[in-house]
């Protein structure tokens, strides 16, 4: 599915596989399946407990620091999957989160150069998720049942998982399709109002290619006009750090006020990020059914059919988007219980489902 | 809790091996098992000011390549490997497997194609470490596999391992100086000799050396450590050697070796189990039958023959020879995909080495008259 839908790998791809060393069961099919497609893989498995390591204790030049070797990362592949799962969801609770915000923004440029690659058409990407203990204990699974759960959420005991996805591109595009054009978004639920302007900005279909598990409709609102409030109902794990109660309000764009029940410092260091940080890059619905409750995975929650996200940072430069930022933090809200999409003043979906 | 010995490790290849500076970006390989060694790795190279990136690798990848990658595939050298190799300034490579014989199963060939396409990154490697552009340390982690394969358990075998580094003393890094110096001293004195001959039981081999640089390997490139080594004259090696212990690549076994050399290359092999196999690897290209490096082992804390090169060469009072690849700054000028180090042990039976007609080494120790230092571990 991965590397014959999601990332269409041919001969002579260069493939990054980028993910944990747990995830060691799919490194190996990716690396038979990437091999039998007549492409090279490039194998970069992680230890979660080196990476917080390498930042414990470290200089503000160490953090800063960006090698060629990890330059190479964003310029050598014509594919990337990134593998998402932890040893352990907190792992980097040792570091500063003053200190993550500024590898975040050290990062920044060598995710800016890797989208720059994707937008000129010479770069794929694709994020997905391997079962793990840590993300089932935070899903308050055991690993049998998020195996399950991760699983049907691709669709991946479907007899046909790529006719499925196929399907629900078609279905997802209508919405897309239904939201070209329009000027105002206002999202409406509990504690929340908030109102967008998306004009002339592209809407994307998530249809499995970017993220697998999939099932959105995004775009990046225009910088400057979003204004209101927004309470997200689900609790996160952001860069092993947990977050719950979130709640901001916008004005001309920014965020001018934020809490939090659980995760304030952290929020408040992530927002001081960069310049860039307090603008939404992304407004999205989630579209897949198959996901229903809240995880505190983003991957899956963000996808949950009937709910909205916005995210903190970094646009989509291919929606229009223009904000840059080290940070790109995924907030879901729900909206199957009252919520309602207003298009230009017009309902378009009341309850999670649209009309 | 980490085993304070891990700490010690760690700190004794960054401070001492390599030993890192400030700014420094160094790469940490190994595999994803040896996670509390590269951990406290990542800690002592980032106490140290360096830029550290760690590369790990889990099991199965390599298999699950090989077996399927077609030739186009395996002679593709990606050009980022070799952006990588010039830009870094030091490297750890940790080894450790979760099975010896993960890779018995793939075909020779392929592996040999594989390390031929790798050619220049290796070329690049020795060129930029003799340049003294390139710090670089193997070291080992104890794992089940390599316990097994010394038959030991893994506590014992963890043992073995910190013991063969002096990491249970009080002060490694002191003992490795003092060592180093005496390790030193002996290079000095091989420096002049022209001539080496090792006679043994089934061994009688003229080695040429002259002109040839010895080096002393006192924790440097390898921890542990303790032999002194060169490359030797490339079409001066004579005569018949015979390897007690087997010769052992990637998880293949090769028992009772017999090489004849002529003029520098190996005119005849054979071997009692694995000789295709040997075969095969020696006619990998044209520097594969010379030898690119002679070495005698000077590590009095490692006794065991246990299957793992890295301490198998260093035992104190054996010799090993390595086919192919040679390192330049020995003055050797033989190139080559293949490095495969091959030990004899020394130790009994009147065993000897001869240098320029004398002998100057017996049964495991050299002889007074030619090199009275103490060579034991430094109290």
């Amino acid at each position: 599915m991965l590397c014959r839908y999601s990332l269409e790998i041919g001969p002579g791809d260069t493939v990054l596989i980028d993910g944990p060393a747990l995830a060691q069961p799919l490194f190996v099919e990716v690396v038979k399946a990437v091999t039998e497609a007549g492409a090279h893989p490039m194998l970069r498995p992680r230890l979660d407990r080196a990476d917080a390591a390498l930042l414990e204790g470290a200089s503000d030049a160490q953090v800063a620091a960006i090698t060629k070797l990890d330059e190479v990362e964003v310029e050598a592949p014509t594919r990337a999957l990134t593998i998402w799962a932890n040893t352990n969801t907190r792992y980097m609770s040792g570091v500063p989160s003053e200190t993550q915000a500024a590898r975040a923004a050290a990062m920044r440029p060598l995710f800016e150069r890797f989208l720059a690659r994707e937008a000129a058409g010479d770069a794929r990407w694709c994020g997905t998720a391997f079962p793990c203990h840590a993300a089932a204990q935070d899903a308050g699974m055991s690993l049998s049942e998020w195996e399950d759960f991760v699983y049907r959420a691709g669709h991946l005991d479907d007899p046909d998982p790529i006719a499925f996805w196929r399907e629900q591109s078609k279905r997802q595009a209508a919405i897309a399709e239904r939201f070209t054009g329009v000027r105002e978004i206002r999202i409406l639920a509990e504690d929340t109002d908030l109102v967008l302007d998306v004009a002339d900005r592209i809407w994307d279909n998530a249809d499995g290619h970017k993220n697998f598990p999939d099932g959105e409709v995004y775009t990046s609102p225009v910088e400057s006009a979003t204004r209101g409030h927004i309470a997200f109902s689900f609790d996160a794990t952001y860069m092993g750090n947990d977050v719950a109660g979130v709640r901001l309000t916008f004005d001309g764009g920014r965020v001018v006020e934020h809490e939090a029940t659980r995760g304030a410092d952290f929020l408040g260091r992530m927002l001081d990020m960069d310049a860039g940080a307090r603008y939404l890059g992304e407004v999205a619905f989630g579209m897949n059914d198959e996901i229903q409750v809240p995880t505190r995975d983003t991957l899956f929650d963000e996808k949950i059919g009937g709910t909205c996200h916005v995210a903190l940072g970094m646009a989509f430069p291919e929606c229009g988007g223009t904000n840059t930022s080290g940070l790109h933090w995924d907030l879901v809200c729900d909206l199957r219980r009252g919520g309602e999409i207003h298009a230009d003043g017009e309902v378009v979906a009341r309850d999670g489902r649209f009309l | 809790m980490t085993d304070p010995r891990i700490e010690r490790l760690a700190d004794v290849v960054v401070n001492y091996s390599l030993p890192l500076a400030e700014g420094d970006t160094v790469l940490i390989q190994g595999p994803a098992l040896a996670e509390e060694l590269i951990v406290e790795l990542v800690r002592a190279a980032t106490r140290a000011g360096a830029i550290a990136r760690v590369r790990a690798t889990v099991q199965g990848t390599d298999e699950a390549y090989l077996s399927r990658a077609s030739d186009e595939q395996l002679d593709h050298l990606p050009p980022w490997s070799l952006e990588e190799m010039s830009a870094i300034d030091a490297r750890i490579s940790v080894v450790g497997a979760w099975n010896t014989r993960e890779l018995t199963g793939v075909d020779p060939a392929k592996m040999a194609r594989r390390s031929r396409a790798a050619q220049p990154l290796m070329a690049q490697f020795m060129q930029r470490s003799a340049a003294g552009e390139l710090k670089w340390c193997v070291t080992a982690a104890p794992c089940e596999a390599f316990a097994q394969d010394a038959g030991m358990s893994l506590d014992a075998y963890a043992d073995f391992v910190y013991r063969a580094g002096w990491l249970d003393t009080s002060d490694p890094v002191a003992a490795w100086k003092t060592y180093a110096t005496r390790l030193s001293k002996l290079a000095e004195k091989l420096a002049s000799v022209k001539t080496l001959r090792v006679l043994a039981d089934g061994t009688d081999l003229t080695v040429g050396v002259e002109g040839r640089t010895w080096m002393a390997s006192k924790g440097t490139h390898n921890f542990p450590d303790g032999e002194v080594f060169t490359g030797p004259v490339e079409t001066q090696t004579n005569g018949e050697v015979r390897f007690s212990f087997p010769a052992i690549m990637g998880g293949r076994e090769v028992e009772d070796v017999r090489l004849r050399f002529e003029d520098g290359r190996v005119v005849a092999s054979e071997a009692k189990s694995g000789e295709d196999y040997l075969r095969q690897m020696i006619a990998m290209d044209d520097g594969a039958s010379i030898l690119g490096e002679f070495a005698i082992g000077t590590n009095y804390a490692v006794e065991e023959f246990t299957r793992q090169i890295l301490f198998d060469e260093k035992i104190g009072g054996t010799c090993h020879m390595a086919l192919g690849a040679g390192y330049p700054d020995t003055g050797s000028t033989n190139v080559s995909g293949l490095h495969w180090d091959i030990v004899c042990d020394l130790r009994s039976g009147g065993a000897e080495i001869h240098a320029d007609g004398e002998p100057i080494f017996r049964d495991g120790q050299f002889l007074a008259e030619f090199f009275a230092e103490d060579l034991s571990v430094p109290a």
